[in-house]
């Protein structure tokens, strides 16, 4: 680094086409319009247009400034005296202006648009159809596996590390669930074995992983009224799994996941907002699975001779003790408009006249504390 | 200043800390309020920057790159490779979920390993275009004393060729990792002109292995001690205090192969057939400003971002005491759960926290590690034989509408 500007000439020229270092010396033109470079050996002299003259902004230069002609070509002047430079922007109305070629914005919009469009289409038409196609296509075994490395890293998130083995299995309680999930299962074809668990969470909130595992959290049981409201979201659970959504749903997240993070790069801060894209993605995905999921466990509940209002009754608890979701938030849950869903589970219940309810008193009891065993839960904060 | 004079220039370096940190921090800061968009424009100031300080000769580097042709190069790059891209990932993911079944055969096994290679090989004849154009583009938007610099277009065989080294480098165990390294760079320099000079790699690939001794050195410490332990039937410990050497020396010796290697290949080439190049950088002062340059900027933007953290906390609860306790009635009413109340302001504070350290930190390493590295290599270069720069003229431009769009998109693009 240099402490001092070696070059004491007022102005150094490039002319652009050799290069040789002139030192010149400049004037005005006497109506004022021109610039005149003139220096011992550049031949010929040159002559700026003032209005044409641009500044070249961010230059290491310590006193200096750097100038081009909108019309001159590459040659280029750097100006080394400081009042000199202070003349140059005093007289020069235009250094500021950036001279983009002809119909660049043009073609910004264009291309823009033909970005936009490529991510739309891969995003959300070409990864979700490949991803229903591949779902179906990957064998129970692959899938029942992907499963057991999901939960795992579930669990994982849940603190089974702090605590030990999550799942809840007293014997009553354990049965009593085991005769909620045949009632249901009698009534649907599906080529997985269901394994439904109970974890000791706080959590008001059950899911489905591939392979057809399902879990409820201990906070559901706990708030549900009813056992016909477990058996409710319990058939909306086996939806999911029978329609592999846990499965196509990660296809698909595998898909779009790479074009998010090359649209972001790898700026300043790009994780926060990856995270936020993907949700919203993800987000739109399953929206549309819920809506299947309903209307599955609409269909099977009436087919065991269940009524599917408790599960409309589930949705509003979910909606009181969480709120709901609307305006451009809603875009970023998974599952909005709980009292709209709450209105089409009602509608759909075809009990009016009674039915056997899924589980005696006792039993009901005892799937109420099926965690019993454990000695206090972990509490989580709600998805 | 006068080349006809002189038989060598040297190559001056007159950036500064203070206009750098206002740069970097000016345009890190509005990358992240644009969500990122403005990186193009961040990355196009900031090269001018680096190469108006570069002064061979007194006379400084150009760049005439703009943020907006970047931002439409990557459009374009975008609008081509999204689908790629989404279909290659997709595909990968859904072969790779076989992996999770066990091998039975060795077939199987071999199959599940090259799966994972997957991903790699389906972009990297990508990444090869990208680093090329990505080069070609860069150097036609520079220019020294006003006389521009230029690639010519030959990605396609720069591809093909970097896929083939790649290969042969894979199937030697990295023996072979010195002559991919001086191919793929002879057939760059060889394409490359500065005005209507074009420059030469010379010399051949064997003569980078003098670099790589370190890495070798290094890379026995750890495998011999490793393997007479494999081979011993007492329990011996001496090996693993040679393997704790090896594991300092390795890495050490990757930046001796850097360092040195970039000496050989630059002392080595020549421009319009006269002009040489010497250049010096030693390795000990490279690691020395990179971990003072790091150790530095993170420490500054780590305390700062904790001071400023500390503030708002202050600033909260001075200002809002009475609001809280309305929403502590919230709580208790159990409108609103505590832990979530308190949970939202923790995420706030480390966002809050993590924002500030990471702009800070972007600008601060431009300033304490990029610039020192640069101004060490410009300070220990000269160029040779300068008389031969007046036969040089004037080189038509190179408008490259698409710039560097793929090599932003695949995040393979320029240091700097």
């Amino acid at each position: 680094m240099s402490e001092t500007e070696t070059n004491t000439a007022p102005a150094t020229f490039y002319d652009g086409q050799t290069p040789v270092s002139h030192v010149v010396s400049l004037a005005v033109s006497d109506d004022e319009r021109l610039l005149q470079i003139s220096g011992a050996e550049l031949e010929p002299e040159h002559f700026w247009p003032l209005d044409d003259i641009r500044e070249h902004r961010d230059q290491a230069l310590r006193h200096g400034a750097l100038f081009g002609c909108r019309t001159g070509g590459a040659a280029r002047l750097t100006v080394h005296k400081p009042d000199t430079v202070a003349a140059m922007r005093a007289m020069c109305p235009n250094l500021s202006q950036r001279d983009v070629p002809p119909r660049t914005y043009r073609k910004v919009a264009y291309w823009g648009l033909g970005a936009v469009a490529s991510v739309l289409l891969i995003v959300f038409a070409i990864i979700p159809a490949l991803a229903n196609r591949l779902a179906v296509l990957i064998p129970v075994e692959q899938e029942v596996a992907l499963g057991r490395s999901v939960m795992g890293q579930l669990e994982g998130l849940l603190g089974s590390d702090r605590t030990g083995d999550l799942t809840c299995s007293s014997p009553a309680g354990e049965a009593a669930l085991q005769k909620m999930v045949a009632r249901l299962a009698g009534q649907i074809d599906s080529p997985y074995e269901l394994q439904v668990r109970v974890l000791n969470n706080g959590m008001t909130n059950a899911f489905a992983v591939p392979g057809g595992q399902v879990v409820l959290f201990r906070g559901l049981i706990g708030d549900a009224t009813s056992p016909e409201m477990v058996a409710g979201v319990l058939a909306h659970e086996i939806g999911h799994v029978v329609n592999r959504d846990p499965t196509r749903l990660m296809l698909r997240s595998a898909g779009s996941a790479g074009i998010l993070g090359m649209l972001l790069g790898d700026f300043t801060g790009g994780a926060a907002i990856l995270l936020v894209s993907e949700q919203l993605v993800t987000a739109k995905y399953q929206q549309g699975a819920e809506e299947e999921a309903d209307a599955f466990a609409h269909a099977v509940l009436a087919a065991a001779g269940l009524p599917s209002a408790p599960l409309g009754d589930f949705f509003l608890l979910v909606r009181e003790k969480y709120g709901d979701v609307d305006g451009v938030l809603s875009h970023l849950v998974s599952h909005p408009d709980l009292e709209g869903r709450a209105r089409k589970a009602e509608q759909a219940d075809v009990t009016a006249g009674g039915f056997t309810p899924v589980l005696s008193d006792t039993e009901w009891q005892a799937l109420r504390r099926i965690c019993a065993d454990k000695a206090t839960g972990v509490e989580g904060s709600p998805e | 200043m006068s080349d006809a004079s002189g038989n060598s220039i040297a190559v001056d370096y007159r950036g500064s800390p203070t206009p750098l940190l206002k740069l970097g921090l000016a345009t890190t800061f509005l990358t992240v309020i644009t969500l990122g968009i403005y990186r193009f424009w961040a990355r196009a100031r900031i090269r001018r920057y680096f190469w108006s300080a570069l002064a061979p000769g007194g006379d400084a580097l150009e760049y005439t790159g703009t943020g907006l042709e970047k931002f439409l190069g990557f459009l374009i790059a975008v609008a081509f490779l999204a689908v790629y891209l989404g279909l290659v990932q997709l595909g990968l993911f859904f072969a790779g979920l076989s992996m999770l079944s066990e091998a039975e055969t060795q077939a199987q096994a071999i199959a599940q390993v090259a799966g994972q290679y997957l991903t790699f090989i389906a972009v990297l004849p990508l990444i090869f275009y990208a680093q090329y154009r990505g080069r070609r583009y860069i150097l036609s938007r520079t220019r020294w004393r006003g006389l521009r610099f230029g690639v010519e277009k030959a990605a396609l065989g720069y591809v093909w060729r970097g896929m083939w080294y790649s290969f042969v480098t894979l199937v030697t165990l990295g023996l072979l990792l010195p002559r991919q390294m001086f191919l793929l760079e002879k057939y760059k320099v060889d394409r490359t002109w500065f005005g209507t000079g074009r420059f030469e790699q010379g010399g051949n690939w064997w003569m980078l292995y003098p670099a790589a001794k370190h890495v070798i050195f290094g890379l026995l410490l750890i495998a011999l001690p490793i393997m007479a332990v494999a081979f011993s039937a007492e329990p011996v410990l001496w090996p693993f205090a040679v393997v704790a050497v090896g594991a300092v020396w390795l890495p050490v010796g990757i930046v001796y192969y850097i360092v040195h290697s970039f000496r050989i290949l630059t002392g080595h080439k020549t421009l319009d057939g006269v002009i040489g190049f010497s250049s010096q950088p030693r390795t000990g002062k490279v690691i020395g400003l990179y971990m003072l340059g790091s150790t530095a900027a993170s420490l500054i933007a780590s305390t700062v971002a904790t001071l400023l953290l500390g503030v708002a906390a202050g600033v909260l609860a001075a200002t809002s005491g009475g609001a809280e306790m309305l929403d502590l009635d919230a709580m208790i009413a159990g409108d609103m759960p505590f832990d979530q109340a308190t949970g939202m302001l923790a995420v706030a504070g480390l966002a809050l926290f993590y924002m500030v350290f990471i702009v800070l930190f972007a600008a601060l390493a431009l300033v304490f590690i990029r610039q020192p590295l640069l101004a060490h290599y410009a300070n220990e270069t000269t160029i040779l034989n300068t008389g031969g720069l007046r036969n040089i003229t004037q080189r038509a431009g190179d408008e490259m509408v698409e710039a560097e769009g793929f090599a932003d998109a695949l995040d393979v693009g320029a240091g700097i």
